[in-house]
């Protein structure tokens, strides 16, 4: 069953332009210089009940337009949508009563009361009836381990704490679909393990279709087996994450400083870099910008530490330092290579 | 606007409608507990509302002082004429704080929560923020009220005249509230709209505290029948001190009032809605 069905969305925006100077301010409010802003372009996307996707992409690539036009806050240009069997411009309301939305960075719970003072609240908002709202509620109590903090004000509240709680208010009516946006931005590591852990029996559980808008690379790896990347307000991918992975991602760096005057001695290829020893396996060299070398390897290739050891015994090393994948490098490489993969 | 079909339809819509208001005034009491933790704060500033409101009764004491009458009224109906606008008012004060508030609403990126919720966006906002210190308002306006048939001692109440005044209040609130709502949507056009709202609402307060009949023509209709105010403010007041009401309008038009407020109550909802779907197009 679809729960998400998506074909050719777009959404245009008119910006008025400010003209420059004193007179072009003036000139602006009689005849403003409309600019046609495309946030979102031909977007295509179909997700089944019950999965867990990964949403992904560079700041102002059209990730939180898409959310807000499949939330029915936002009226697209033009496209065909179906959310939860609803059409979300003419049915909000129904809608809204069938998903959960969670901002990382701001809170639906009222800010000087009680959490269970909001929770009891969003009863009443969603007519939840009594006893599903019992067994919701115990439920969803043990789960995310709400009693510590269940009668203390949301404003005083840790971010992790108040996590926990907007997943409760977002979870109370028992939505079929849930959308979390930037869930574990600025926890720290241990809370961060815990959300993890709570979204995936909240997945595997209840069986809540999740779609998961993140920044962070290690959400998606753990969380999604599935994976959209949005840049520019298109699709970019669309499929498992285990083939981004192999291609684009996993690779860890290493950024070595070497002797400069050492690294000239060394035969040069066509491409200009220097020829190294051959490199452990699964270790590439990457990129060159002398004397600075970075090099690409697997995580389960080689430990961190014994390919500085295998450098350093075969070139003076000046400089170490390591480089995770930034998702924008992965984007930008599929960019480059104008990969625009869907897996059905 | 749904056309009621049938039965029920019809029954449909007025449960909705009942259970609309249920979640107001629940939503208005949590307001009511988070403002409640404050306690010495809420007596205050109750005391001082009720202060700042007398001092603006005064002011009609002060005209008084030099002249006996304002066209045809003495010193004792306009007090009376004050204190019916000031109750009214207050209560749309209190009950409207979340139209007030709207514009930071809006800034604050809040009303896409709103729209994310299965639940009418007015209801929601209209309970966004609760006002009780504007009781100070409707103390003194009680208060005025007494003061002001200490100055009539020819005035008699009676029980259509009792039933006039509470209608009168009431219609008076709803239109109020309605302009309160007409200034919120404009915020769905304009960023911060907030000082002409106040001329609307504080403004056509003032005004309608004063008998119509010193305005112009103009003024008088519009007050009548474009912003229909004086349906809870002169027209009341005009039946319980058996004055004529201009353009030979009936003086029993009091018992109107409802009706006149509910539709234009109506009217300031369907603007709302396109501002709404305004929001909903740009984004903003």
């Amino acid at each position: 069953m679809n729960m998400i069905e998506v074909s050719g969305l777009g959404k245009t925006f008119r910006v008025a332009k400010r003209r420059p100077g004193l007179l072009g301010g003036l000139r602006s409010i009689v005849d403003p210089e409309i600019k046609r802003v495309e946030a979102v372009h031909d977007l295509s996307l179909n997700i089944e009940a019950g999965e867990m996707i990964g949403l992904i992409g560079p700041n102002g690539a059209g990730k939180s337009t898409t959310i807000k036009m499949l939330t029915g806050i936002l009226v697209p240009s033009k496209g065909h949508m179906r959310v939860a069997g609803f059409d979300p411009v003419r049915q909000r309301r129904e809608l809204a009563q069938r998903i959960g939305v969670v901002f990382g960075q701001r809170t639906q719970l009222w800010w000087d009361l009680p959490l269970i003072d909001s929770l009891r609240l969003l009863r009443h908002l969603y007519r939840v009836p009594e006893e599903r709202f019992a067994a919701n509620f115990a439920q969803l109590r043990s789960m995310l381990a709400l009693d510590e903090f269940i009668e203390t004000p949301v404003r005083q509240l840790s971010l992790g704490q108040r996590m926990r709680g907007d997943l409760a208010a977002a979870l109370l009516h028992d939505p079929a679909l849930l959308y979390l946006d930037e869930p574990t931005i600025g926890l720290d590591v241990v809370a961060k393990a815990r959300i993890r852990e709570i979204l995936q029996q909240i997945n595997a559980e209840r069986g809540v279709t999740v779609l998961l808008t993140t920044h962070d690379m290690d959400d998606i790896e753990m969380l999604c087996p599935r994976m959209v990347i949005i840049d520019h307000g298109r699709k970019l991918y669309d499929g498992a994450v285990e083939a981004i992975r192999e291609r684009f991602g996993g690779d860890r760096a290493l950024v070595a400083t070497l002797d400069a005057a050492e690294l000239a001695k060394l035969p040069h290829d066509a491409r200009g870099w220097p020829m190294l020893d051959t490199l452990p396996d699964g270790v590439t060299l990457a990129q060159v910008e002398e004397p600075r070398l970075w090099l690409g390897f697997k995580r389960d290739a080689i430990p961190a530490h014994e390919l500085v050891a295998w450098l350093g015994a075969r070139y003076r090393l000046h400089d170490v330092t390591f480089q995770e994948p930034e998702i924008e490098d992965v984007i930008r490489r599929i960019y480059e290579q104008n990969l625009l993969l869907s897996v059905a | 606007m749904a056309i009621i079909a049938d039965k029920a339809t019809y029954r449909r819509t007025i449960d909705n409608v009942l259970s609309d208001i249920r979640l107001y005034f629940r939503l208005i009491w949590m307001q009511i507990r988070s403002q409640g933790q404050y306690k010495a704060d809420m007596f205050v500033n109750i005391g001082t509302y009720f202060l700042t409101t007398s001092l603006e009764f005064a002011a009609v004491f002060l005209y008084f002082a030099n002249f006996s009458t304002l066209l045809g009224w003495n010193v004792g109906e306009v007090a009376m004429l004050y204190a019916v606008t000031s109750i009214g008012f207050g209560f749309s004060e209190m009950f409207g704080a979340g139209l007030d508030i709207f514009p930071d609403t809006i800034r604050l990126g809040e009303f896409d929560r709103v729209l994310l919720r299965p639940v009418s966006a007015l209801i929601q906002i209209a309970s966004s923020d609760f006002r009780l210190r504007r009781l100070g308002r409707i103390t003194q306006g009680i208060v005025a009220l007494f003061i002001a048939t200490a100055f009539l001692p020819a005035f008699h109440w009676t029980l259509l005249k009792v039933a006039a005044m509470c209608i009168g209040i009431a219609s008076g609130t709803i239109l109020f509230l309605s302009v309160w709502l007409l200034g919120a949507t404009m915020c769905f056009w304009t960023v911060e709209p907030t000082e002409l709202v106040n001329i609307l609402t504080y403004g056509g307060r003032d005004m309608l505290s004063y008998p119509l009949n010193i305005y112009n023509q103009v003024m008088q209709r519009i007050f009548l029948f474009v912003v229909p105010l004086a349906f809870g403010t002169f027209v009341p007041v005009s039946y319980m001190l058996e004055k004529s009401l201009p353009f030979g309008l009936p003086n029993n038009l009091v018992f109107a009032s409802p009706a006149v407020a509910i539709a234009f109550f109506l009217a300031a909802r369907a603007i709302w809605q396109f501002g709404v779907r305004r929001y909903q197009s740009t984004g903003s």
